[in-house]
């Protein structure tokens, strides 16, 4: 599918394109304040626990004096609770603390981007690089393995597999399902640059220096794909995201009482009137992440795949 | 009954805990609490005032029916709606609100049915000149080929009494192939004569089930017959799209003479289905224009809970009748650590039923539970609290039993809800949590829910479910929540705390073989505490339906027989030319 | 092109094959059994067994399978005497929850999704389109800076936020759209259109925003094609070159993602439908979910997977027509 891989110049020299990220970085405010998120998101997944610990609150604490058990339980208070006990207000129902919960929720969430994207890249690369280089049957059998999983309905899949799988760790079960179906997007990507890596001149070379195909592989093809594969992964992981948080709102996300943001999204709709702030807390760092992750891998696109290795 | 047929009617889309619980005159004991319930103030009464007949009454449903075929339907809400508006059976109970909800009135029948044979033999009579909606005369034989379908692997789901009470019931498999059940006779058109192989003295209620309505054999499609019941009721199908609309008219050939119970205001009924719970709730607040001829099917969402309370006029059109379910932490009594008393003794204390009762939705829709039966089974419409734990639990307490157990340390278990009732066990676990016992939740899907508790090896040790009974009486609870006699390995049902306890059991026979009710009532009551005190379960909590009706509906109330659903034999219209047609 | 067409044709057969094989496998091996919960409660082994013959449960699982494929195209029945159910071709069984057809579900289900999805496709293609060419030919201006802004942050928004934004400024607030309740087009175009508007609107600001980038880079790359330079070199006014070569290369990628993005739509939008209760193939597939009825999920499924690749058929087909440079 990728028409123009024709004339792609080399990309092969590492050190050069992270010189350009780094002048790029300096050049754009947008690039700066999606890094900015993006670290501000990590750091929150990274240190969860001591974030949350700050507001006093375990994110599966229940706090009976923050809610009206008469009225639904909603929060006592206005802004949902929001107090110095709770910063951002409380749960509904259950008094739990938001602050904690999105705390602890964007952990979940990015856990399972990251994991279910390494999965999809390592997998995609692997497959990719495979048929690209190898070709012959290698690559028709991956090229047929390719089209079948994307005729697949994923979502309505996931969704399945999910739904009937019991006894098993869901927040695992639902990074290799969604992993299962990510992968030949990368695969084609990586397909098509190596199909026109594989006979440049210094590719050649090395196969006449003797090079075996796996010294190849590593030293010449691999770096070669790098750049497009991290700017098609960083465009991914936006979709990864709202991938996760689509499964739990349709309640076949991961085991409570473990906040992720798409459950707790899921549970805070129906309060868009009566508790708004419940429902902007999650929806807000969803928005912003999945927003960050946008503008970097747009950004990580023009420099190091300027011709664009999405079709 | 069994809440399997709840879960099967509230699809995935309703995240509403399955509701249909409580005690029917619950609302007195609420007066103890720091607040009078804010919403049960229309219990017992009849909202809205007498209706005028005409005009088209709006359904508005977050689902479709599970079955409305008369054999297959055995969900409270819906055997509500079939019972009352498409077929008669031969007893039901009386269109009143509140306790009188209870009593039994003859229908098909002349009478409520005359047993002989020491009550293993039982005789109805129809009334004369009954007819189905195309003019043709509903007879004996239709009741009975009713009565046969019900037994047909064709047709599953419907209510089992015939197949467990009947002569010959076991091995029969319906009349698809020709063959016929014998213990049922009609010696005549207007006669038709049960023969059981038990006394089964409380056999009219059981002649209340849809089980027990006449199905013309001319017009049977087996598993099809369920998207066309022919009418024996006030209204006819007129449409019925699946999932989507139904839409019902008046019965020309149904005659109001015939029938004490059913007042058929509306000349139309439509019901709506598959709308957000959520969209349900703010129509009806808002009430305008023709949703103000609609009622809710679908309970109150908890989120609205706060829209309908604070607003006195929204709150006076609300529906909070109690129905007979309690929920309970069911243990499993066979297996460490829950074969300890002392443990299952420590859940009990550590439960907070304050948090259950909040996570279902809150005080003035639910009650917490203080015994296993539901308050209706009780003298006085009252739950005794024979344990005497506060609501909130006593930790301290609990820590001491688990000590005493030899358990200070706390220990991990695993526990199994329905995904409806998700915070609920989010509000147990962490109740649990206080004393050391540290709760892993299993999210089921409904569909999945009684399967997987079900089987006894591998479920797991905590599961949190319920029981309601078909009529009220102690007898259609305990014995199917507590005799050891009746666990199976797999597609276990009711008995969820696998408990077996001889004295239980013999105690439980004796007062079955009891001919005085009233004496028999009293035995269950006390043997429902002595259950308790040996901590097979840990009460939970008792939900009640909770249903908003528009600012133009009257006769109004829920039928505390059917689980606080609305009665639709008697709710109608104020102002007929207001809905729109 | 006729060898092509076979050879492709039956590469979908065999990809339904297995999309077929792989939905029953996972529906059928795990621990979930749709005979114990028609059953009902107490119900007792041998009714149940009776109940699992009835559904040809008890048969093995390559057996059913077998069963399933041929039943396809020469029919089955189920049931037994005066209850036997007879279904025909396309046979896709019958559900377990309502005894309907699952072929006849289908069919009155697809409307709705068919409604949803197209409508929606029309109003984002109109939105994305014309804010994606617009900033392509208005490289580096600051019209086509606040176009991607605003369409980078609107496909960011989670389609529940959008959704709720919606329903609470068009419903709740100023009461302009009615609650989304689904009206036939054929019954009533203009109650169907005003029903459906919310639903759309809600998925049209995702996709647009998706396609607005999308066609303003592809855009962008076409327009620095040889041949584009060439064309304008000749003369050719510029409005010319735009639409007759520009937009007709640099719509190519556009179409391989409207392809995928309508046949998967077509095939239901779960999320939509649920937040807005619309009878559609996604919310019978939830619906039968929640209620492990096997026959209707596995029909949904392949309708989905089949719409996905004759969706992906139809793109490479109309490659050939779009643009000059792809022949087969």
């Amino acid at each position: 599918m990728t028409l123009t891989t024709t004339s792609s110049p080399p990309v092969s020299g590492g050190s050069g394109a992270w010189r350009s990220v780094r002048a790029e970085l300096r050049r754009r405010t947008s690039l700066k304040v999606s890094v900015a998120v993006v670290a501000f998101f990590a750091l929150m997944t990274v240190a969860a626990p001591l974030i949350s610990a700050l507001g006093g609150w375990g994110p599966e604490e229940f706090d009976k004096s923050a809610v009206d058990p008469y009225l639904g339980g909603l929060p006592i208070g206005p802004l949902g609770g929001v107090s110095a006990e709770h910063w951002l207000g409380v749960e509904p129902v259950t008094g739990r603390d938001l602050f904690a919960r999105v705390v602890h929720g964007a952990q979940v969430s990015l856990l399972i981007a990251f994991a279910a994207t390494a999965i999809v890249v390592v997998a995609g690369v692997a497959a990719g690089v495979a048929a690209g280089y190898f070709g012959g049957r290698t690559d028709t059998a991956l090229s047929r393995l390719m089209d079948l999983t994307m005729s697949f309905p994923s979502l309505i899949f996931m969704i399945a597999m999910m739904s009937v799988a019991r006894d098993v760790d869901r927040t695992l079960l639902m990074i290799l399902v969604i992993g299962l179906f990510g992968w030949p997007g990368v695969a084609r990507v990586v397909r098509g640059q190596t199909l026109s890596l594989k006979h440049r001149e210094y590719v050649d070379a090395a196969r006449v220096g003797g090079s075996g195909p796996w010294r190849i592989l590593a030293r010449d093809i691999l770096p070669g794909v790098a750049g497009p594969v991290i700017a098609y992964t960083t465009l991914m992981i936006p979709g990864m995201i709202a991938t996760e948080a689509a499964l739990s709102y349709l309640g076949v996300g991961v085991r409570p009482p473990t906040p992720s943001w798409g459950q707790m999204i899921a549970e805070s709709v129906a309060y868009y009137d009566t508790d708004p702030m419940y429902f902007l807390v999650p929806s807000v760092c969803l928005f912003l992440t999945v927003l960050a992750f946008t503008l970097l891998g747009d950004a990580l696109r023009d420099i190091l795949d300027p011709r664009g290795g999405r079709s | 009954m069994n809440k399997r047929t709840y879960t099967l009617a509230t699809a995935l889309v309703t995240t509403l805990a399955l509701g249909m619980t409580g005690c029917s005159d619950g609302k007195k004991s609420d007066g103890s609490r720091d607040r009078k319930n804010p919403a049960t103030s229309n219990n017992g009464a009849v909202v809205g005032g007498t209706p005028q007949r005409g005009g088209t009454l709006t359904v508005l449903s977050n689902q479709d029916f599970t079955h409305l075929d008369p054999a297959r339907n055995w969900v409270m809400p819906d055997m509500d709606f079939g019972t009352r508006l498409l077929y008669r059976t031969l007893v039901t109970y009386a269109a009143q609100p509140g306790a009188k909800g209870t009593e039994l009135v003859p229908d098909l029948a002349e009478d409520l049915g005359t047993p002989s044979d020491g009550a293993k033999t039982w005789t109805f009579r129809l009334k004369p000149g009954l007819k189905y909606e195309d003019g043709t005369p509903i007879t004996s034989r239709d009741i009975k080929h009713n009565v046969e379908r019900s037994f047909s692997p064709d047709l599953p789901g419907g209510p089992d009494y015939a197949a467990r009470y009947l002569v010959g019931g076991k091995d029969y498999r319906g009349p698809a192939e020709g063959r016929h059940l014998d213990s049922v006779k009609t010696p005549d058109d207007r006669t038709i004569v049960f023969e059981l192989h038990t006394a089964f003295a409380e056999f009219p209620f059981a002649a209340t089930l849809p089980t027990f309505a006449p199905v013309p054999k001319p017009r049977d499609k087996g598993p099809q017959y369920d998207s066309r019941p022919f009418s024996s009721g006030p209204y006819k199908i007129e449409t019925y799209a699946r999932d989507k609309q139904l839409v019902l008219v008046r019965n020309t050939h149904w005659d109001p003479g015939s029938d004490s119970v059913r007042k058929a205001y509306p000349d139309r009924i439509v019901v709506t289905m598959g709308l957000k719970g959520n969209q349900i709730d703010d129509r009806l607040i808002a009430s305008s224009g023709a949703d103000a001829s609609a009622v809710s099917w679908a309970q109150l969402r908890p989120e609205s809970i706060s829209k309908v309370l604070t607003k006195a006029d929204v709150k006076a059109r609300l529906l909070a009748e109690s129905s007979s379910c309690t929920e309970m932490v069911q243990m499993h009594t066979g297996r460490a650590p829950f074969d300890d008393l002392k443990v299952r003794q420590a859940v009990q204390y550590a439960l907070d039923r304050e948090a259950i009762v909040t996570a279902a939705g809150g005080p003035a829709v639910v009650d917490a539970s203080t015994a296993a039966m539901p308050g209706a089974l009780f003298t006085g419409g009252t739950q005794p609290d024979t344990l005497k734990i506060p609501l909130s639990g006593d930790v301290e307490k609990a820590k001491q039993l688990l000590k005493e157990a030899g358990k200070a340390d706390g220990f991990s278990t695993r526990l199994t809800v329905s995904m409806n009732d998700k915070r609920i066990g989010e509000a147990v676990q962490e109740s649990l949590g206080r004393a050391g016992i540290k709760v892993t939740i299993e999210t089921v899907d409904p569909s999945a829910f009684y399967d997987t508790i079900g089987d006894t090896k591998s479920r797991t040790d905590l599961v949190y479910t319920g029981w309601c009974p078909d009529y009220p009486s102690g007898s259609t609870f305990l014995p199917f929540v507590f005799d050891g006699r009746f666990i199976k390995a797999k597609g276990n049902s009711g008995n969820h705390s696998l408990f077996k306890d001889d004295a239980t059991i013999e105690r439980m026979d004796e007062i079955a073989a009891m001919s005085d009710g009233a004496q028999a009532n009293k035995a269950w009551q006390e043997l429902d505490g002595q259950i308790l005190a040996k901590a097979p379960v840990a009460p939970g909590a008792s939900k009640r339906r909770t249903l908003l009706i528009g600012t133009n509906v009257a006769g109004a109330f829920g039928h505390t027989s059917w689980s606080g659903q609305l009665d639709y034999a008697t709710v109608g219209l104020k102002d007929p030319s207001k809905s729109a047609n | 092109m006729i060898l092509y067409l076979g050879r492709r044709l039956l590469g979908v057969i065999g990809v339904l094959l297995a999309i077929a094989a792989v939905t029953f496998v996972i529906f059928y091996v795990l621990p979930s059994d749709p005979a114990a919960a028609a059953c009902g409660k107490a119900c007792s082994d041998e009714r149940l067994e009776a109940i699992r013959a009835h559904m040809g449960l008890d048969a093995p699982l390559w057996r059913q399978f077998g069963d399933f494929v041929t039943g396809i195209f020469t029919g089955r029945t189920t049931g037994s005497g005066q209850y036997a159910l007879r279904c025909d071709f396309p046979c896709l069984g019958y559900s377990y929850e309502n005894s309907e057809g699952v072929w006849d579900l289908l069919v009155d289900r697809l409307p709705v999704s068919a409604s949803l999805a197209v409508g929606a496709a029309v109003l984002w293609l109109l939105l994305g389109l014309t804010a994606g060419v617009t900033a392509a030919l208005r490289k580096d201006t600051l019209t086509d800076r606040v176009l991607m802004v605003g369409a980078v942050a609107a496909a960011s928004l989670p389609v529940y936020f959008t959704s709720v934004l919606l329903i609470y400024g068009l419903i709740r607030l100023t009461g302009l759209l009615p609650y989304p309740q689904y009206v036939p087009f054929t019954a009533d175009p203009l109650s169907w259109a005003s029903n459906l508007l919310l639903p759309w609107l809600a998925l049209a600001v995702l996709y647009a925003a998706m396609y607005a980038r999308q066609s303003r880079g592809s855009m962008i790359e076409s327009m620095a094609e040889p041949y584009i330079r060439t064309a304008r070199a000749k003369g050719l006014p510029r409005r010319t070159v735009v639409v007759k070569h520009g937009l007709r290369a640099g719509m190519t990628p556009v179409l391989t993602i409207f392809g995928m993005d309508l046949g998967g739509l077509l095939a239901g939008a779960v999320i939509t439908e649920s937040l807005f209760g619309l009878p559609g193939i996604g919310r019978l597939f939830y619906g039968a979910l929640s209620t492990g009825d096997q026959p209707v999920i596995l029909g949904v499924t392949l309708l989905a997977a089949t719409f996905i690749v004759v969706a992906n058929l139809a793109v490479d087909l109309l490659y050939a027509v779009v643009d000059p440079r792809v022949r087969y």
